[in-house]
């Protein structure tokens, strides 16, 4: 239950934010941190110690038995991570939203992504699920376009669109994955419980036909592929990056981009060997080119926003075929084991470390005005902490050992290697290109001789330094001690394959 | 006990930050903190040695899915700690006096203390995971030291190319691992484990075989040229010159160079056991680099250049040592081992050296603008002599005793393979860069102590104070009398340590090598006959002077011949693609004019028809809810 009421307060939050007009800055920032803290202490009551897989803190509300529709949360591990993850960003989009430039509305939007973000990472029933899914999107949609850049119009009826079809496609397969359990066993539910007990179900599977069984799948495969977002469904992603204000950035980068790997490891995890071989290897290959391809268009872009966005993407690559190794491997061994944990440990780093990146870039764009690498140049020499911070999440970016980037990746190569076999000097390829041109922005922008245009800068202190650092700090216990997050996740993932 | 390993490289880790912190208030703090923590390592790591006896220290913990974390002491983790613990000692105790006016020096010292702790860490890991973490983090520490003068143009990329070089052998490492923990796991319970892995290397080479193995190990070994630039790796080393001088003694002696020699002599079981080819490659490519950076180390002109060509050559000969073990088995292990120990502190003994004459010369580098300086800066330079005779082999000195072994071993690699044309090349390679190191290292010391100062700087370089030459003075002692140590040290390292023997012909002509190598290298280095050399237009000459043009392939054609043409194109394609999308969403959006309206309010209009269908679901739901 407590977890209910995190979710209704930060429900409640977003309406308060935009009763309050004047205040509606203030009481998001402590709304935000103080949800964050609930959720912390949530994970540490529940999941500190005797979670053994599965899903927790299960409550059913039935609002229309006879159809199915019941208000039903419950918690996993993986589902967990991501909780203290959506606290944590959001916690920061709220503290770097300044409350001078914004109306109390945008507070507004941050509370309900918030609510939304909890509401699909608890829900346990598909049909809230879809809804939460699509709440997410509105107030995203209204923060690009309202206080986005100067192309905020056109991107973000992009993103809308783009994500909303996605959606679809997966409402359609929950509609239908509906109908065929009904048919079957006589019984309406949108129950997550019941109708993926069913897809595991040999008897139910193969009494589905093949058109409606592939059709399930793709529908959900391709709502969370476009949501991660992987090659060639990307689009949306680097504008919409670009475009959107930095709290929207955040929101995007940090909250939002952890959806797409939830659905697959949150939701289609159990029945995800339906995939079949074929389908299995187009999602290696995807999340292969995903990682060479975002990481070579990324080595391009003069945007640090922009190319921090091909970033992201290139790490969902990771996702894609962590996810697809784990049914591939032919043993369901240890390998299987580790490829898919590491695959959700990822997802949940990786909106850290782009918060830390994202976050740097934005006080640099405060301090210099610009965010392009070109028109840098040599801050260090002024603002040594802003551009350690900034280093610093580019090097957990890069997947450097000792911060919480690494872990996740490293669990993934080492795991899906008997999936992909020499496919690997791929994602070497993919890596090697990552770690260069994060090397170069740093140098080009950071280091080197002073960009005297810039005049004097200042470098930061007080709250947004020690938000850095904290945020940092995270990062490095994270890259330490892993099992923070690993454990839960294991845990969940022991008890699916 | 225990508790002593894990401070030997939690000292300086934790003495990081609170150097940092502590300097920022009183800037003379921070050399004085992060040299006690690495006191501190060194007494514990004496304190391990004199309690350790025959036995070993492993203590492992569980850190993420089945790997754990942990450390695992023999006597060769002991030879390295105390090596680096002690040369690094020496190397900051020096650096309180070289980075005295530094205005970042907290931030100096705090990350050479983390690039210590770093080290200790690769050295002292009981798992291969955790080793690679320290592993890249001496590669994170070596990018921000190189960088550390981060407003020279050439620093900021000097760091750039140390950190991308030696990535590349780090994704050949983590394949080898990737595809050892995926061979291993099941089988064993924490199958990155180096205590498991070496003491079931050969259950381990029957599990994978021996061909798979050799691939793997093959793998590693690429991480291990990568970070001991090694051919075709070591383009970044004579970059990472740009860095305060004492951070290259760091990187060459004590902290960085010597990982990769170490990693393959930690898992050392694993490549005996695995195919043979795997430790010829190694053979080959450590001679190969001995003799090839050798022959470049002479054209250069850097005094810091100079000596980091000698490393590059030097650890050549430590690679041919562990690559010999294929057939003259774990002796090469203690062969390599020693050679190490031994250019440690030689080479930290002549970058400090050269550090001591760049402050004298207000950090002129160039050798054409020195000479006659052992008159002027008479302590600096008789160091630096100790030093050169050691690199160059002449005994006393150590450096005579650890070459001298691995040539002849070299020599008895080729008899055991059965006289096999093939292997009898790391003999060759070897014994002839003998001759180039006595010759570039002589050239180099004329240079810089013979004849007449050529330049004002020169002729007005004096000594530093005497006491900031303590530090050079133990290192050099240490140079001059570890000889005798020789066969201490291969039983320590393996009780059953015999020693080899060249016929006598070969070991004179070895020598005879050398002494020619010094008389040419005094001959060309001394009045202007090194003037004449290096204004020549001989062809060759001008292949060495552009170091065989490789770092041109490098830069030129895979930087920005390939590399970049393809980033170029993909995002070109990225552009075209992104374009191509808006504009068919254009076109369906204008598909209807009715649509026009939508257009402008598209998503608000969405809003409330979702509100609405789920309104209408509910409503729906409540009137058949009673009929179903």
């Amino acid at each position: 239950m407590i977890i209910l009421g995190i979710f209704i307060w930060v429900l409640l939050s977003a309406l308060i934010a935009i009763i309050l007009k004047d205040k509606s800055s203030i009481f998001t920032k402590v709304s935000s941190i103080l949800t964050l803290i609930a959720i912390i202490l949530y994970s540490v009551l529940r999941f500190s110690s005797g979670y053994a897989g599965g899903f927790i803190s299960q409550t059913n509300i039935a609002l229309s038995k006879s159809v199915g529709i019941y208000f039903s949360i419950g918690v996993s591990g993986f589902a967990d991570a991501l909780l203290i993850l959506t606290g944590i960003i959001f916690a920061a989009a709220a503290f770097v939203t300044d409350r001078k430039l914004y109306p109390s509305s945008m507070f507004m939007m941050i509370m309900l992504t918030e609510a939304g973000m909890i509401g699909l990472l608890i829900s346990r029933n598909f049909l809230f699920f879809y809804v939460f899914w699509e709440l997410v999107l509105v107030p995203v949609y209204f923060i690009i376009g309202k206080f986005g850049g100067p192309r905020k119009d056109g991107v973000s009826l992009k993103f809308f669109v783009y994500t909303h079809i996605a959606s679809i496609f997966m409402l359609l397969s929950i509609f239908a994955l509906y109908s065929y359990y009904d048919l079957q066993y006589k019984v309406l539910t949108f129950q997550m419980s019941e109708l993926l007990q069913a897809m595991q179900n040999a008897t139910f599977t193969s009494a589905l036909p093949e058109i409606a069984k592939y059709f399930i799948l793709f529908g959900f495969v391709f709502a969370f592929l476009v949501k991660l977002p992987s090659f060639p469904v990307h689009a949306w992603l680097a504008d919409s990056y670009e475009q959107a204000p930095y709290p929207g950035t955040i929101i995007l980068a940090g909250a939002l981009s952890a959806m797409g790997g939830y659905g697959l490891f949150g939701i289609i995890f159990p029945f995800g060997g339906l995939i079949g071989t074929a389908g299995l290897d187009i999602l290696v290959g995807l999340g292969l080119v995903s990682i060479a391809y975002f990481a070579l268009t990324a080595m391009f872009q003069q945007s640090m926003k922009r190319m921090m966005a091909y970033a992201s993407a290139a790490s969902m690559g990771f996702v894609t075929l962590a996810f697809a190794s784990a049914f591939l491997d032919p043993l369901k061994s240890e390998n299987a084991l580790i490829v898919a944990s590491g695959g959700m440990f990822q997802i949940a780093t990786h909106g850290i470390i782009m918060l830390l990146v994202f976050a740097s870039i934005y006080y640099i764009m405060l301090k210099t005005g610009s965010d392009r690498i070109p028109s840098l140049g040599g801050i260090y020499r002024d603002a040594p902490f802003l551009s350690t911070l900034l280093l610093g999440g580019l090097l957990a970016s890069l997947g450097l050992p000792g911060l919480a980037g690494f872990v996740g990746e490293f669990s993934i190569i080492v795991g899906s290697f008997p999936a992909i076999g020499y496919w690997i000097f791929f994602l070497v390829f993919g890596m090697l290109i990552t770690a260069s041109y994060h090397i170069w922005a740093a140098q080009k922008a950071l280091y080197g001789p002073y960009n005297e245009k810039l005049g004097k800068i200042s470098d930061i202190g007080g709250a947004p330094l020690a938000m850095l650092l904290l945020v940092f700090v995270t990062i490095l216990i994270l890259g330490v001690f892993p099992v923070l997050f690993f454990g839960p996740i294991q845990a969940y993932a022991g008890g699916i394959i | 006990m225990d508790f002593a390993v894990w401070f030997i490289f939690l000292s300086p880790l934790l003495a990081s930050p609170i150097a940092l912190v502590a300097g920022m208030r009183k800037i003379r703090l921070a050399g004085i903190i992060s040299s006690a923590s690495i006191a501190v390592s060194f007494i514990l790591s004496g304190y391990i040695y004199l309690t350790i006896g025959s036995s070993t220290i492993n203590e492992s913990y569980s850190w993420f899915a089945n790997l754990s974390y942990g450390v695992y002491v023999d006597h060769l983790a002991l030879v390295m700690v105390l090596m680096v613990s002690f040369v690094s000692l020496m190397i900051h105790l020096f650096a309180t006096y070289y980075m005295k006016e530094d205005p970042k020096k907290h931030v100096y010292f705090a990350e050479t203390a983390l690039f210590t702790s770093a080290m200790l860490g690769v050295i002292l890991s009981s798992n291969l995971v955790l080793l690679f973490l320290f592993w890249e983090i001496v590669g994170l520490c070596s990018y921000l030291l190189i960088g550390f003068w981060y407003f020279k143009p050439n620093a900021a990329s000097a760091a750039k190319k140390a950190f991308i070089v030696t990535r590349v052998g780090d994704m050949s490492l983590i394949i080898g691992l990737a595809i050892l923990y995926s061979s291993l796991s099941g089988a064993y319970a924490d199958p990155l484990s180096i205590p498991t892995l070496i003491s079931n290397a050969s259950a381990v080479a029957a599990l994978i075989g021996p061909t798979k193995l050799g691939i793997i190990t093959i793998f590693i070994l690429g991480g291990a040229i990568g970070k001991s630039a090694q051919f075709p790796l070591h383009v970044w080393i004579p970059d990472a010159m740009e860095g305060p001088t004492t951070v290259s003694a760091l990187i060459h002696a004590a902290t960085m160079v010597t990982a990769g020699v170490y990693l393959i002599a930690r898992i050392f079981p694993l490549f005996i056991d695995s195919a043979s080819f795997s430790l010829y490659v190694v053979a080959f490519i450590g001679a190969f680099t001995a003799i090839y950076s050798g022959t470049l180390a002479w054209v250069m002109n850097d005094i810091k250049r100079v000596l980091a060509y000698s490393t590059i050559s030097q650890i050549g000969y430590m690679m041919a040592a562990l690559g010999i073990g294929g057939i003259i088995g774990s002796a090469g292990v203690s062969l390599a081992m020693y050679q190490l120990v031994v250019h440690a502190f030689f080479k930290a003994l002549l970058f400090l050296t050269a550090g001591a004459i760049l402050i004298a010369l207000m950090d002129l580098r160039d050798l054409r603008e020195m000479g006659g300086l052992w008159r002027r800066m008479p302590w600096t330079v008789s160091l630096m002599f100790i030093g050169a005779i050691t690199l160059a082999g002449i005994p006393p000195a150590a450096g005579f005793f650890s070459k001298g072994a691995i040539i002849d071993a070299s020599w008895s690699y080729y008899v055991s393979s059965g006289y096999n044309a093939a292997h009898l090349l790391p003999w060759v390679f070897l014994a002839f860069g003998e001759f180039f190191t006595a010759f570039y290292t002589f050239r180099m010391f004329s240079m810089v102590a013979l004849g007449k100062p050529r330049s004002y700087l020169a002729e007005h370089a004096r000594d530093p104070p005497k006491y900031v030459l303590i530090p050079l003075m133990a290192l050099a002692a240490l140079a001059l009398s570890f000889g005798l140590f020789q066969n201490s040290f291969y039983k320590y390292l393996d009780s059953l340590y015999s020693a080899f023997s060249a016929p006598v012909m070969l070991e004179v002509l070895v020598y005879v090598l050398v002494a020619i190598g010094v008389l040419l290298g005094i001959y060309v280095g001394t009045g202007n006959r090194w003037k004449k050399l290096d204004t020549t237009d001989n062809r060759a000459y001008r292949v060495l002077k552009n170091k065989y043009y490789l770092d041109k392939l490098y830069t030129n054609l895979i930087a920005v011949r390939v590399i970049l043409p393809l980033s170029s194109a993909f995002s070109g394609f990225e552009y075209r693609y992104n374009s191509a999308n808006e504009s068919t969403g254009h076109d369906v959006v204008r598909l209807g004019s009715a649509f026009r309206r939508i257009q402008s309010g598209i998503v608000e209009n969405y809003f409330i028809v979702l509100v609405l269908i789920a309104a209408i679901i509910f409503l729906l739901v409540e009137i058949l809810g009673g009929s179903l």
